[in-house]
């Protein structure tokens, strides 16, 4: 069984197999590149089930596998496998959702004509599977700067599918953008992922010589500090820096404030790239990062907190802004971007496995909204604005009701998968901020979030599929085909069963032994464990930094639930009319704001245009006009003076005599002076 | 003598051109600009040197050293030519984008073929020169030889201002060629009965061994500074290092595009070479008396420089001054003085040697199809000639350090040499300081590729531009797939370089 | 040596010396140029003849012939230069054939 870990490295390099394919041979293919896209990634998904049997049979995996530069007297890199509960798990999720919007795909782009005649389908799939390879070979890293290395990939990809559609305006825009601010925060990335290299030696994620284990030995003590390079810092000082620059990498790519700007604009992207990349999988890449060298951060009491608190606030911030939207999609970016701060804010408190569990069940959900909002665009026509749908609750059953189950995952109600995750995060942040106060703020703000959500999530739902039809379009709804329900069946039953695998508060009330995902990810079963990444581990380093109460389980949850239970009813009654009113004016100038989403797009075109390039600008002209002056003057000088010298060249014999007499007076008395004559 | 044999064979390429027909010159050009090519891959993969060629205990790969004339009564002239670890990879850099650059001029020039592929020939044979030489005199006479036809290059097949611009770059390079050959002639003679040559590697160990005796009002201390001041400024203006860059946007902008790969490409590294060579291996304890004036020349050259690229509408002289930028890391990383800088320093002349030529080989294949290269003259073009425009984007990322090309694993192997290097001041602020070039790099790339590629098709010119021909892909091919493979494989070049800067590193650590 | 000391020769070989180099520098008739320059000429003669006497020795006096056959080469090529000149700037002006300049 063990030796099935080996193939690991097969599922991301099949999907990279198909990107060379389609690029190769792409117009040629049948379905364009979809037929290679969709085969190896359903043989990934199937490696990687089988991969994550392996694991559960009790065996885990951590080997480079490659020498990237070798280390005889330097520090060696290379990348490597590390397959643990949680990358075997995260294997599984990014497979399973990659194959299904591959799937979604050949229903949405090939099978749909409106978006089939505008071509490209080839470049499509190439950079879906391009996208695969490297979110896989992410997930599975072993090092940071491998990690590093597909993350800034994962870029690339995204990249190019929001610019998917590059003679339009808006989305070679966005994805000059998604990729500009994301490789501001990736800036900081690198700078951390440097400064562990140079501080460590190494950027291992697992082992005993990793680097999370260095720091952990040498805050404990066991390591003296000077075994390390810190920069004249404390290393725990240290560490915290290091720790917060990588943070700047996962603020960029899990759009979290003040980075998220170019998340809501990548809607720009086909809509199956915005579930793949933009909800499930890519902008998880970041959160997956934290609770990847989690170890690093369970030190780190204040990097901790300001995960914590950039999460909270990010959640409820945009959250608000979410509640404004008018598009299908903008809703559900926003809402990406508030559950990921939920999720930051579960990392942020501790909570490693809450974190991790939100991560999965949205990656389902979410994958599962965003496809079905691919749905209902494909049925109509390719429109997004919710004013102008309604009514396809009876005309397409299947997308409702899956719909629907995503989106009481979204708002958190009992006992779809997001309830139960969200209840960990909130239970974890109570239970810390009783301990340390100023992490109540960071609660109440997530809170808050949860009734925003509820309100935006139905809202949404009102406006979209309940009452009367707003457009001819979504009057007769094209039918749409299996390889578009079908992926959306599989993520619905998903959203409705995945949080039972991790119900922390049955566990708790009655004392039954199911909190299956704990267990998983604290490997207390495994044969062959990796202690350093274990969940009992982070659970007890932690606990040294950030002590946490135990409060009752039950009224945490009921008002979280009775939040989103509010703002889900405030949303039905705002919007259950056959012909449902915009109540935005009546928040008069707050709503203004928040529609223009606190004016952040603005501040940072500002930052770009008004102050980058009107900065390279003056430097330009300070370039053209002092620096090049003065070599443009150098030959200017020379050529005015020889202008003026060469006047001396008379022609007249008479003159030359004379200077000739001159010069040699001159020379006389030259030598007079200093032979002493005079 | 297997040198001598690949001088020679390009010499005789460049005659042999210059003489045929205007006709077959640019197919013979092709064909015979195989022969070094062949020859210096030959050469790399038979390499049996080790260690750095002007440290003891080295071998120096096809080495050859006779003695040549006599100079006075003291000096004795050499003929020493060989190669080590560091100047392999940019023979094989030189012969390889000469052959690309052959190729893609086809399309382009149309005029006095014949000369321009034996100038360019010419050039190839100059610049093998300028890599293998290991006695100053030998040196300086190839180094010198390639202002020739880099000058007639840009004069005669170059833009609307090609003679302003040819002047510029003779001018300012010769004067930076003097005040270098008066620096270190100064420090030979100041070396005095030390050494009896000018062999590089007897100056070398000379200077190693013994302080140079006081000449004129200058100590030995002084002495040194001074020779390596003006080694450092001559080299400098050939990198280019802020504030010596001015030439060269000139240069580049009215330079035809296959020249312009070259001048990129090879022609800068000639100054980082030189540098490596001169300063940072023989007078590295200078290098560390100056290291604070260094550092802030290099973090200045790449943010100025990338500030720069940002403000400018001409997609040549976009690429120029963001070559102003990648050369500051090459200094940067020289500075630091370990294995990691000076081997990412190394790695990124060859990396930005493949990487710039194939920007400015798009760049040309875009103005042969247009006639403009103004960034508001052009949108979605990517309609028009879809392969050029990916590979203008591959391109794009490549410069902009994307992992898995050459770009990130030399930008990163800086960075990570310089972050904890011991000689550098301040290391772990002034790094994060020059690796923010990489986001403005990345902004005013994005930004001109959104501008010219992508949106609707339109071109303020009379033009139909469609894609372009096979010969012209060719190269561009080639190009990226060594980009990838040294992107992938680091250790193909990496290897040998590293094993050549180990010695020079001071202290030996890390 | 008795006689007339040599102060005198070398003072009437200066006095000679200036006459010439006023002539050069005054004249604009290449004919009197030619006179001057046989003047300044003869000046040093003057001189080589004196000091050889001074000295007892032959050298400058053989230099002085040296000097006197050159004077005559000089004149011959001096008169052919006037002669073009003549020819091609209808005068003998020096002034005039400034055609030699930047």
């Amino acid at each position: 069984m063990e030796g099935f870990l080996e193939l690991a490295p097969a599922t991301a390099l099949l999907p990279l197999i198909s990107f060379i394919v389609i690029l190769a041979f792409g117009r040629q293919l049948p379905m364009q590149g979809a037929i290679p896209g969709v085969v190896a990634t359903f043989i990934s998904l199937v490696l990687s089930v089988v991969v994550f049997i392996v694991v559960g049979q009790g065996y885990t995996y951590n080997e480079d596998i490659y020498t990237w530069v070798a280390g005889d007297e330097v520090i060696e890199l290379s990348f490597g496998i590390l397959i643990d509960p949680l990358s075997s798990l995260m294997l599984v999720i990014v497979a399973l959702i990659a194959f299904l919007v591959h799937l979604f795909s050949v229903g949405y782009m090939n099978l749909d004509e409106g978006h089939a005649e505008r071509g490209g389908l080839p470049r499509y799939y190439a950079s879906l599977g391009l996208f695969t390879f490297s979110m896989l070979a992410f997930v599975l890293a072993n090092n940071l700067l491998m990690a590093f290395i597909f993350f800034e990939l994962v870029g690339l990809c995204s990249y190019l599918l929001i610019g998917f559609w590059f003679t339009d305006k808006a989305p070679p825009s966005a994805a000059k953008k998604a990729f500009l601010v994301t490789r501001f925060g990736d800036y900081f990335f690198l700078i951390g992922t440097v400064a562990v290299l140079a501080t460590f030696g190494t950027a291992a994620f697992a082992g005993s010589d990793s680097f999370p284990v260095i720091a952990q030995d040498i805050i404990a003590g066991d390591i003296s500090e000077t075994a390390i390079e810190t920069f004249g810092f404390e290393a725990s000082t240290w560490f915290t820096i290091v720790g917060l620059l990588i943070l700047g990498g996962v603020v960029g790519k899990s759009a979290q404030f003040p980075l998220h700007t170019w998340l809501p604009d990548a809607m720009e992207g086909p809509t199956p790239v915005s579930a793949l990349i933009h909800a499930a999988t890519m902008v998880a890449a970041g959160v997956y990062l934290v609770a990847r060298m989690f170890g690093f951060y369970a030190i780190s009491p204040t990097a901790l907190a300001i995960i914590a608190f950039v999460g909270a606030f990010t959640a409820l911030f945009a959250a608000t802004m979410g509640v404004v939207k008018d598009d299908i999609k903008q809703v559900l970016a926003y809402s990406t971007i508030s559950q990921y701060g939920y999720i930051m804010l579960g990392l942020g408190v501790g909570g490693f496995v809450a974190g991790t569990f939100h991560l999965m069940n949205h990656a389902f959900f979410k994958a599962l909204l965003f496809l079905g909002a691919g749905s209902v665009i494909v049925m109509t026509h390719h429109q997004q604005d919710m004013w102008k749908l309604g009514g396809l609750k009876d005309r397409a059953p299947i997308t409702y009701w899956t719909f629907l189950a995503g989106a009481l995952a979204l708002a958190g109600i009992i006992p779809f998968s997001g309830f139960w995750s969200k209840d960990e995060i909130l239970y974890d942040a109570l239970a810390v901020g009783l301990e340390t106060p100023i992490l109540l703020v960071a609660y109440a703000m997530a809170l808050l979030a949860v009734f925003f959500t509820g309100f935006y999530t139905f809202r949404m739902v009102m406006l979209t599929f309940h009452g009367e039809p707003r457009s001819e379009y979504a009057e007769s709804p094209d039918p749409v085909g299996w390889q578009i329900q079908l992926p959306l069946v599989v993520l619905g039953v998903l959203a409705v069963v995945a949080g039972f695998v991790n119900m922390v508060p049955v566990e708790k009330l009655t004392g039954l032994e199911i909190a299956y995902l704990y267990q998983w990810l604290d490997q207390a079963w495994l044969e062959q464990p990796i202690p350093e990444t274990a969940a009992g581990t982070y659970s007890a380093l932690v606990a040294q930094e950030l002590p946490s109460a135990d409060p009752n389980v039950l009224l945490p949850a009921l008002i979280a639930l009775a939040l989103a239970l509010g703002g889900a009813l405030l949303a039905y009654r705002l919007y259950s009319d056959p012909e449902p009113q915009r109540h935005v004016d009546e928040l008069g100038s707050v709503g203004h704001v928040v529609e223009h989403n606190y004016y952040q797009d603005e501040f940072q075109v500002w930052l770009a245009q008004g102050v980058t390039a009107r900065v390279a600008r003056v430097a330009d002209i300070f370039d053209q006009g002092v620096i090049d002056g003065l070599v443009n003057a150098s030959s200017s000088i020379s050529l005015f003076s020889s202008e003026h010298l060469k006047r001396i060249q008379t022609g007249v014999v008479t003159n030359y005599a004379t200077l000739l007499l001159i010069g040699f007076l001159l020379i006389l008395l030259g030598f007079g002076i200093y032979g002493g004559w005079f | 003598m297997w040198i001598e044999a690949l001088v020679l064979a390009t010499l005789l390429a460049a005659g042999i051109v210059f003489l045929a027909p205007d006709r077959v010159a640019p197919r013979l050009a092709f064909v015979l600009s195989l022969i070094p090519l062949v020859g210096s891959l030959w050469m790399f993969l038979n390499f049996d040197g080790s260690g750095n060629a002007l440290r003891e205990g080295s071998t120096i790969a096809f080495q050859n050293r006779v003695e040549w004339f006599q100079l006075g009564d003291l000096y004795t002239l050499n003929w020493h030519v060989g190669l080590d670890g560091i100047s392999m990879p940019l023979v094989v850099l030189s012969t390889i984008l000469t052959t690309l650059a052959i190729v893609s001029a086809w399309t382009p020039i149309e005029e006095r073929q014949s000369q321009f592929y034996g100038l360019m020939l010419f050039l190839e044979a100059a610049l093998i020169g300028v890599f293998v030489a290991l006695d100053f005199f030998v040196w300086f006479v190839f180094w010198e030889a390639v202002l020739i036809p880099m000058y007639l290059l840009i004069g005669i097949w170059g833009g609307p201002r090609r003679k302003y611009a040819a002047i510029k770059f003779f001018v300012y390079t010769n004067i930076a060629s003097l005040v270098m050959f008066i620096g270190f002639v100064a420090l030979v003679f100041g070396l005095g009965d030390a050494v009896t040559t000018f062999d590089l590697t007897d100056v070398a160990q000379a200077l190693t061994e013994t302080e140079p005796d006081a000449v004129g009002w200058m100590d030995a201390s002084t002495l040194k500074a001074a020779a390596f001041a003006a080694l450092f400024i001559g080299f400098a203006v050939k990198v280019p290092v802020v504030p010596f860059h001015t030439w060269l946007p000139d240069a580049h902008v009215e330079a035809p595009s296959p020249v312009s790969v070259l001048l990129a490409g090879v022609l800068l590294k000639m100054g980082t070479y030189a540098l490596l060579r001169f300063n940072f291996t023989m007078l590295a304890d200078q290098a560390m008396r100056f290291a604070e004036i260094i550092a802030a020349v290099a973090v200045i050259s790449v943010i100025y420089g990338a500030l720069l690229a940002l403000a400018q509408r001409d997609l040549k002289r976009i690429v120029a001054y963001s070559s102003v930028s990648s050369m500051g890391y090459v200094i940067l990383g020289l500075m630091a003085l370990t294995i990691y800088g000076v081997g990412g320093a190394t790695f990124q002349m060859l990396s930005h040697g493949l990487i710039s030529g194939l920007l400015f080989m798009i760049v040309g294949v875009i103005y042969h199809e247009t006639h403009t290269r103004m960034v508001s003259d052009i949108s979605g073009l990517a309609t028009q000639m879809p392969i050029t425009v990916g590979a203008f984007v591959a391109g794009g990322f490549a410069y902009m350090g994307l992992p898995l090309m050459s770009g990130f694993a030399a930008e990163f192997f800086v960075f990570l040499g310089s972050f904890g290097s011991p000689h550098l001041p301040a290391s772990h602020i002034v790094t994060p300081m020059a690796m923010f070039g990489i986001v403005i790099v990345a902004g005013y790339l994005l930004w001109a590729m959104q501008q010219t590629l992508f949106g609707e098709f339109d071109l303020a010119t009379d033009y139909n531009p469609r894609e372009a021909q096979l010969h012209d892909l060719a190269p561009i091919a080639v190009l990226l797939a060594l980009i990838i493979i040294l992107g992938v494989a680091p250790e193909v070049a990496f290897e040998m370089i590293r094993d050549a800067t180990a010695p020079i590193i001071p202290g030996g650590d890390m | 040596m008795t006689g007339i000391p040599i102060e005198y020769y070398v003072l009437l070989s200066a006095g000679v010396f200036c006459i010439g180099l006023f002539g050069i520098l005054t004249r604009e008739n290449a004919l009197m140029f030619l006179m001057s320059v046989e003047l300044m000429l003869n000046a040093a003669n003057i001189n080589l003849v004196a000091f050889a006497l001074l000295h007892g020795t032959l050298t400058g006096q053989v230099f002085a012939l040296f000097v006197m056959a050159l004077a005559a080469a000089e004149v011959a090529i001096g008169i052919g230069i006037i002669l073009v000149l003549n020819r091609n700037f209808g005068s003998v002006n020096v002034t005039d054939a400034a055609t030699m300049r930047w």
